[in-house]
């Protein structure tokens, strides 16, 4: 397996690891994405649900980029990596902070209630 | 398209092409429609026999379509990209020529070339084509094929995953084009914003050929960004810090990071209108829990980055002709490094200006509005920086530089008209209307296009081993000065009398002095077009008195220009040393550049595989499939991609080795024939003399 961050190829530590530490973020992924669903579908209130959700999804990435990115803080290039998870933050909370100041300004603006379950439009004639 | 789906042919029938409307009805519409069918039909079939006469189709197969060479891609990321690029203008033209005909009264409300549905489509297909089609493919294929020869490597990081992103882009323009013989394309603008694109307003194929086609190439983007990406940061020769990397470098890593983190936005944006319309989602119906104007929002988070992703190169491409054809450093090398990446970062705070009317409060307006404002500062700071380069240089006007002179007049107005359209109060008048068509035409024509048209000129000897023709170069570039001028320039007005975009008619007789002239700026444009081919075609022909086996025509200064001309597959015999910044131009300095290196060795290039075309197959066929609701041959397609992705994956690929004999044989030829060549002055650039070995005592940059 690649040792994290050196490029340098270790036959002895075989594909086993590799295997290993692919399958276990598999795994875990896939609670999580069980999780979420099964959050979803509970009796919990609401908010729970989302944070329950957030949560999951924050998890998610972590493993994904541990497990299937092999990024890491110690080693040769743990500068690099910080940077590389430092940037991406940075633009995504752009990204999400900006979709929540706009879409919540014009949720405010058109006095949506939050699941508002109205009839649906008609087809126009055409 | 009545009647049920058919489990075989889906939604096909003999109805969806346009010879059947001009059967059913006989008028300009449909005449102009079963036209431009005709085209890519007789066009294909053309083609084909060509290839079959002069027997290409082994060569086009073995040196060209399972080509893993980056250099070879990008090369045809530009064919692909100047094919469509007629198409685009050919379209432009058509509106142009319709709208100087659509003047309707009350009573007659719809006149002019083709029917108001037609033109939607028109107006649809032009900007999807120029924007993801023409734009895109030039600038991806600009970086391929030079990225690499300036960074002093052999080839990107993943050669295979470059040709299957080459493959994804093409299999999305061929979406595009069989859309003009099957069916018909979406009628909502290249933004296609939902709910007017939604199934219940927009039935039929056309968001859907729309939404396949940017997937599916949206997906090759997002690969291309991370390739470049690795390339610049772990590609790199010895010595060449990011500091010495020529500035073309510099803006092709930003793009690369915006590619990365902009495309991806789109593709949200694009699944999602995809779910709402295959499997009745609704993320974009407000009545049921959605809401429209978020698709504006994940769209423009994509949409504004998008468009210095387009500008940048152009960029890139401005600082490298502006030191060399005035045989000059380049001014503010730090400044230009800083400016370029302030605007990839910058551009990702600012989408929301793209939607300043769409009815948030005025202060997410002037908060996005001042965001913008301030993105104008580094694009000024560049503008000066050039104009330093060429100050006091002795300047050679040639076809780049035209382009360059073109582009400073030019898009300077464009930005201004930007900081305009940046204040949202101004931008309550005039949105939506032409004076925003000529904004983004008067940023793109002379940025991106200039650009991009100056750089395949200016690289061009490097690829095909013979200069272009400065005269018709020249000729061409001012007929695009021109053209534009002539075609968008009137837009301006006639926006601030009021005339909406996208429409297919208007009751207002005062328009009509402006609209020809915009009319003869189509034309203009079309000749621009022609003498584009032509510059090409007159170049070939004079092949030989255009040879520069020196490979320095212009005495440049980056590492590319140390190659023979055309540059071989593995591009440096030996991977050079890097130095210094501009490389090459110390070693010229420092006297005799043409040494041969001490030992060759065996060089290791990725062997030819046609893993790049299977999935572009594949891909195309999910992506047609998906359009007509084919859903058998939809299945084959999804499944076949992962499973050629898992043969690859199981075979041993053994790589191609070029033994050390070959390369130091040809090397050694290219050496000897540069030694025998006369050198040639900057004054005889242009003539026969210049042989591609420049003169050095001349080597001032
Ligand atoms: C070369 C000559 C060109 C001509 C004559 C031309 C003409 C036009 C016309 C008439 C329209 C429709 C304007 C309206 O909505 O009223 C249009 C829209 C557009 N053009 Fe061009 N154009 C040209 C080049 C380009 C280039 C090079 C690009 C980009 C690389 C481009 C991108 C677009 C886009 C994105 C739209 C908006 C489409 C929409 O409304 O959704 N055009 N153009
Ligand atoms: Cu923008």
């Amino acid at each position: 397996m690649t040792k994290p961050n050196t490029g340098e190829l270790n036959p002895q530590e075989s594909a086993a690891s590799e295997i290993k530490s692919y399958a276990t973020g598999f795994i875990v992924s896939l609670l999580l994405t069980v999780g979420a669903f099964a959050a979803l579908l509970s009796d919990l209130p609401s908010t729970w649900k989302i944070v329950l959700i957030c949560v999951a999804a924050l998890l998610q990435i972590i493993v994904h980029m541990r497990n299937f990115l092999h990024l890491s803080f110690s080693g040769g290039q743990s500068r690099e990596d910080l940077l590389l998870v430092l940037f991406s933050v940075c633009l995504l909370a752009i990204m999400a902070g900006g979709t929540w100041y706009i879409m919540s300004d014009l949720g405010g603006r058109m006095h949506q209630a939050s699941g508002s379950d109205a009839a649906m439009p008609e087809a126009p004639t055409r | 398209m009545s009647g049920e789906t058919s489990p075989i042919v889906g939604n096909l029938d003999w109805n969806v092409t346009p010879y059947t409307d001009l059967l059913k009805h006989v008028d300009s519409s449909t005449i102009v429609g079963a036209g431009a069918a005709s085209v890519l039909v007789l066009g294909a079939i053309a083609g084909l026999v060509l290839f079959t006469y002069m027997r290409w189709w082994g060569p086009l197969y073995r040196n060209w379509l399972t080509s893993p060479d980056a250099k070879k891609i990008g090369i045809m990321y530009i064919a692909l990209a100047l094919v469509m690029l007629a198409r685009g203008i050919i379209e432009g033209f058509v509106m142009r020529a319709h709208q100087a005909m659509a003047l309707g009264t009350l009573a007659q409300k719809e006149s002019g070339l083709v029917a108001p549905d037609h033109f939607a489509q028109l107006f649809s297909t032009h900007g999807t084509i120029m924007i993801f089609f023409v734009a895109m493919p030039l600038l991806i294929g600009l970086i391929n094929f030079v990225l690499p020869q300036q960074l002093g490597a052999r080839d990107m990081a993943f050669p295979v995953l470059n040709q299957v992103s080459l493959g994804l882009t093409a299999a999305g323009a061929g979406l595009i084009m069989i859309s003009l013989l099957v069916g018909q394309f979406g009628t909502g603008g290249w933004t296609m914003y939902p709910p007017y694109t939604g199934k219940i307003f927009s039935p039929g194929e056309g968001v859907d050929y729309w939404l396949w086609a940017i997937l599916i190439s949206g997906m090759g983007s997002t690969l291309t960004g991370m390739n470049f990406a690795v390339t610049i940061f772990k590609e790199r020769a010895p010595g060449m810090h990011l500091m010495r990397m020529p500035l073309f470098c510099w803006t092709s890593l930003c793009v690369a990071i915006m590619l990365i983190y902009a495309m991806p936005a789109l593709t949200v944006s694009s699944v999602m209108l995809a779910l709402d319309r295959y499997a009745d989602f609704h993320f974009f119906t407000n009545a049921a829990g959605g809401n429209m104007m978020n698709y504006a929002n994940i769209f423009w988070m994509f949409g504004h980055p998008e468009v210095y992703i387009l500008i940048l190169p152009a960029f890139g491409v401005f600082s490298e002709i502006s030191s060399t054809y005035s045989g000059k450093r380049l001014y503010g090398y730090t400044s230009l490094v800083i400016a370029s990446m302030s605007i990839a970062v910058i551009s990702f705070t600012v989408w929301l200006h793209h939607f300043f009317t769409m009815g948030q409060s005025a202060g997410v307006n002037i908060a996005f509005g001042i965001a913008t404002m301030i993105i104008g500062i580094p694009t000024g700071v560049k503008i000066y920086d050039w104009m330093a380069t060429l100050w006091r240089g002795r300047v050679r006007i040639t076809a780049p530089i035209v382009y360059l002179t073109g582009f400073f007049l030019l898009f300077v107005i464009g930005g201004l008209s930007g900081i305009i359209l940046a204040n949202p109060s101004i931008d309550y008048q005039v949105h939506n209307s032409t004076f925003l068509v000529a904004h983004f035409h008067n940023v793109i024509i002379p940025g991106v296009l200039y650009g991009m048209l100056a750089g395949i000129h200016y690289w061009f000897p490097k690829a095909f081993g013979f200069r272009l023709s400065e005269t018709w170069g020249r000729r061409t570039a001012l007929l695009f000065v021109g053209g534009f001028i002539f075609t968008f320039m009137p837009l301006y007005v006639l926006g601030l009398m009021g005339m909406p975009r996208r429409s297919p008619t208007f009751q207002n007789p005062d328009f009509m002095p402006w609209m020809y002239i915009a009319a003869f700026g189509g034309v203009l444009m079309l000749c621009a077009l022609a003498s584009l081919c032509w510059t090409f075609w007159t170049s070939y022909r004079n092949r030989r008195a255009l040879a520069v086996p020196g490979g320095d025509p212009w005495n440049g200064s980056t590492l590319e220009w140390s190659t023979p001309a055309p540059v071989p597959e593995w591009t440096f015999p030996c991977i050079p040393r890097v130095k210094a910044r501009e490389d090459w131009g110390e070693t010229k300095r420092r006297g005799d550049p043409w040494r041969s290196p001490e030992t060759y060795t065996d060089i290791e290039m990725p062997a030819n595989t046609a893993h790049g075309l299977l999935i572009a197959g594949a891909s195309f066929t999910l992506g047609f499939a998906m359009v007509w609701h084919i859903w058998w041959l939809a299945i084959l397609g999804v499944l076949a991609i992962p499973g050629l992705v898992v043969l690859r994956g199981m075979r041993v690929i053994e790589p191609n080795i070029i033994p050390a004999a070959q390369v130091e044989e040809e090397d050694r030829r290219f050496r000897q024939q540069v030694a025998s060549l006369p050198p040639a002055t900057r004054a005889d650039e242009e003539t026969e003399r210049n042989r591609g070995v420049p003169d050095l005592s001349e080597f001032a940059g």
